[in-house]
């Protein structure tokens, strides 16, 4: 490296109870530089972030900044000293005034009473605040409340009031999510001509041609740790950062193996021929959709064969959790339909979704902690009446999972993650749905409860239901799948049966950045 | 010099500069203050014959000086504080125990102890802000409730406060006449204080700074906002106010008592100071007075009116429901948003989204 490093990273690690989010993971940001730092879901990005900033406590390690150790300062310490970060939601005030959004950064710490006695911002604090605004491109909105702003603009609000306190290094995490073609294009601008006035920029970002075309650095996370660092070129080059992020190797391929040879042995028929026929169980026909300020699905079109696994990749902010969001009722698209045997669901609650039988097992462990194992498979049936069918079901529930009957009086919380898992889908079954929305099902598991998870999720398959599976591990997640669909910026950029997908030449490109002819 | 939002004393947070020229602008906004100042002054000559109307109006006074300032903490950094009640009933117990224990002569000069009452809950918010201020949502709260039971109950026990008996002030000799109206000026004075610094606040750097920690305050610590200094800084600022206001309070009933209704640590102040800066506004300058002076008045008349039996509460919980309902933000900020919607249109600007319906959006 020629200049040297702005911030310093060494041997830093952070772990939440039995979660290790960072293990010993290093990091350095030459001055002037635009480094990029990137990595699957989960791999530690956003928390390195806030270690940096003094948001979180490093567990074990160093943060250096201009050689000197900042490691735990608190974040207003961190902020004084010249490292201004923004968040991965944007955060604004939204009740200021775009101005006076800017301003906040322009407080100096000083005796309570001249700040009492002084305007919010000198005559010069605002010219300066309002040369920004312009420099962002939103000077004629200055007198707006922020909460007004879309999506985008508050990104650009964002970077404007850190830049008031004249940082000389700034952490941006995922600056382009969310943000719209146009307005990625003239963030990008701002940060190469910020950086050409000499600030050194640090980058998490999931939008590869953004982070490849602007970085002269790359390191990449994973699990925690550092598994790569330099240029962009050698960082697509790379063999391991695609494994990183499409989660291949040799233990996936043999459990997926593993849980297609139990599939074949319990002798039930293919769920792909059901392609060759059948109508599609469920229809999602130009669908449009976001939150608040912009839209995250620009025109999805897919068709979920009935009897099949459908599985859905892409990269982060492709929109995945969005669509399935969409379908269970929890957002309304703006525009397009979706029908389920035919019927018109979109616009329909989440309660009369689950009630025509499409039943979604969320990203995030979604388990009753303090309840029991039995009670939590319990409350998947309780908008059923019939004590019978509820017995009836839950028998049925726990021959196919025998956890449920082992740990049937221990707490939810106690279970491992992968356990979760399980009674997740013991609990879901409860209502006999006949479409089961899986939103990245083996998220934080280790290979191996990897493997019983998608066994158990090929059983369920086989058991007459069909699947809609949204999956970060690509390529254990078509190997399963009749069917594919890659999502990419809210689109539906590939389509085809599990194996054409994942053996599509374009697929890494995909992922690590460079355009993709649309094949269809 | 045409953006200068936040310095509108008279209107909702965030309110935009309109398309007037600027001196005529600040003229208008000042208007309403000068009318409502006026109007208050002149208020005793218009009703000297009536003096359970002069009384109702010293009480109102009181609680409109203590919720504007207990607005300058918690409508500005939007924690809530249920425990202010201990600032009031501090200021109180100071300025008899003061009076009693320094031999004060009854009058002007025990008047003169209102400030020092100020200064006493001032002092007692540093250490209670220092411990409340650790914690924050509902937590917070919780810890400012508790702490005002902790009072309450020393008040009652400790050796020097009279237990539960109370303290009696210097009885004093002024003529009924002149007794409401005195006692309504020295309270019209410390509202225009609290005001005044409301104000000051609202528009100073330190006030943003309590306004983006009410917005975020992780991200506003991230922008070098040294949080717990302004939130501290904050609360002793609202306690001082309150703490006078006590001062008056126990001054003017003439004896104060550790616990019940109308005693000096009453937990139904706390709630009072919520529902009145909620009704009117929270974290606007007219809103919290506009609340005092609707809920206090109605109070206080509906107990005149209706004393035997308990309808009046039935009254004031069905008017209080049925404001809240249709103006959940308050009767300012809802009212500013109408009339500048109506501006807009009228003025052909593309009508934009309420401010609290965009705040509230994510």
């Amino acid at each position: 490296m020629s200049a040297p490093a702005m911030i310093e990273v060494a041997g830093v690690s952070k772990a939440y109870g039995g979660v290790q989010a960072l293990s010993l993971c290093d990091l350095s940001v030459p001055e002037g530089s635009i480094s990029g730092l990137i990595g699957p879901n989960g791999s530690g990005k956003t928390t390195l972030f806030n270690v940096i900033t003094g948001y979180e406590r490093a567990g074990d390690g160093e943060v250096r900044f201009n050689g000197r150790t900042i490691t735990n300062s608190k974040p207003d310490r961190v902020f004084e000293l010249g490292i201004g970060r923004t968040f991965q939601l944007t955060r604004i005030f939204a009740r200021l005034s775009v101005l006076e959004n800017v301003l906040v950064a322009t407080q100096r710490s000083e005796g309570w009473l001249r700040g009492v006695l002084r305007l919010a911002g000198s005559a010069s604090e605002r010219r300066r605040a309002m040369e920004l605004l312009d420099f962002v491109g939103l000077a004629r909105l200055a007198s707006d409340l922020a909460g007004t702003l879309s999506f985008g603009q508050r990104k650009l609000l964002e970077l404007a009031s850190l830049l008031v306190a004249d940082p000389a290094v700034l952490l941006l995490d995922e600056p382009a999510g969310g943000v719209n073609p146009t307005l990625i294009n003239q963030l990008a601008d701002r940060i190469r001509e910020l950086n050409r006035a000499g600030k050194t920029f640090l980058v998490v970002e999931h939008n590869m041609e953004f982070v490849m075309a602007l970085c002269d650095r790359v390191t990449v996370l994973s699990q925690g740790q550092t598994l790569a660092s330099g240029t962009p070129e050698q960082i697509r080059a790379d063999p391991a950062v695609l494994d990183a992020y499409l989660g291949g190797d040799v233990a996936e391929a043999a459990a997926a193996e593993d849980a297609k040879k139990s599939r074949a042995k319990r002798g039930a028929p293919r769920s792909a021929s059901a392609a060759s026929g059948s109508a599609p169980l469920l229809t999602i026909d130009g669908v449009i959709a976001g939150y608040g300020g912009g839209d995250i699905l620009r025109d999805v079109t897919i068709d979920v064969t009935e009897g099949g696994i459908t599985c859905i990749v892409g990269p982060n902010g492709a929109g995945k959790s969005t669509l399935l969001a969409t379908i269970c009722g929890l957002l309304r698209p703006r525009r397009g339909e979706i029908r389920f045997r035919g019927e018109l669901i979109s616009g329909l609650s989440p309660g009369q979704v689950l009630a025509r039988g499409i039943s979604l097992v969320p990203q995030v462990h979604s388990l009753f902690p303090s309840m029991t194992v039995q009670e939590n498979v319990e409350m998947g049936a309780f908008s059923i009446r019939d004590k019978a069918l509820i017995a009836e079901r839950l028998a049925a529930v726990q021959e196919l999972f025998p956890i449920v009957v082992e740990r049937a009086g221990e707490k939810a919380g106690s279970l491992s993650g992968g356990q979760q898992r399980l009674v997740e889908f013991a609990r879901c079954l409860m209502l006999d749905p006949s479409l089961i929305i899986l939103d990245e099902p083996s998220m934080g598991l280790d290979p191996n409860t990897r493997g019983i998870v998608f066994d158990t999720v090929a059983h369920m398959n086989t058991t007459g239901r069909t699947i809609l599976l949204v999956e970060q591990n690509a390529r254990a997640g078509l190997r399963l799948s009749s069917h594919g669909v890659v999502l990419e910026n809210g689109t539906v950029r590939l389509t085809g049966t599990g194996r054409e997908v994942l053996e599509h030449p374009e697929i890494e490109a995909l992922y690590l950045g460079g355009s993709v002819e649309p094949v269809l | 010099m045409s953006e200068q939002p936040g310095t509108d004393p008279a209107t909702a947070p965030g309110a935009r500069p309109h398309a007037q020229p600027a001196t005529r602008r600040r003229v208008l906004a000042l208007l309403p203050a000068v009318v409502a100042l006026a109007v208050a002054a002149l208020f005793p000559l218009g009703a000297n014959s009536n003096q359970g109307d002069m009384s109702i109006a010293v009480f109102v006074l009181i609680y409109m000086a203590s919720v504007s300032a207990w607005n300058i903490f918690s409508g500005y950094s939007g924690y809530l504080a249920l425990g202010h009640a201990v600032f009031f009933g501090s200021g109180a117990y100071a300025i008899a125990l003061m009076a009693r224990d320094w031999h004060v002569p009854a009058g002007w000069s025990t008047v003169a102890l209102l400030p020092l009452c100020g200064v006493v809950a001032g002092l007692i918010a540093i250490p209670v802000g220092l411990v409340a201020l650790r914690t924050r949502r509902h937590t917070f709260v919780v810890v400012t409730i508790a702490i005002f039971f902790i009072f309450q109950t020393l008040a009652t026990n400790l050796a020097f406060t009279g237990g539960t008996g109370g303290i009696q002030l210097p009885y004093l000799s002024w003529l009924v006449s002149v007794y409401n109206e005195r006692f309504y000026y020295i309270a019209l004075v410390l509202v225009v204080l609290t005001v005044a610094l409301s104000w000051a606040v609202r528009r100073s750097r330190f006030g943003l700074q309590l306004m983006a920690i009410r917005d975020d305050e992780d991200r506003a610590r991230g922008m070098g906002v040294r949080t717990l200094r302004v939130k501290l800084s904050a609360f002793v600022l609202s306690a001082i106010p309150v703490g006078i206001a006590g001062g008056i309070y126990a001054y003017f009933l003439g004896s104060i008592y550790p616990a019940g209704s109308g005693s000096a640590f009453d937990p139904l102040f706390d709630i009072a100071l919520a529902l009145m800066g909620f009704l009117g506004g929270i974290g606007t300058i007219s809103g919290p007075l506009l609340g005092a002076l609707v809920l206090e008045a109605l109070q206080e008349k509906l107990t005149q009116t209706f004393s035997t039996d308990g309808l009046y509460l039935i009254i004031y919980g069905a008017l209080f429901l049925v404001v809240i309902l249709l103006m959940p933000r308050g009767i300012v900020p809802t009212v500013a948003g109408r009339l500048r919607q109506w501006r807009e249109q009228r003025s052909g600007r593309t009508p934009e989204p309420a401010a609290g319906v965009a705040g509230v959006a994510r």
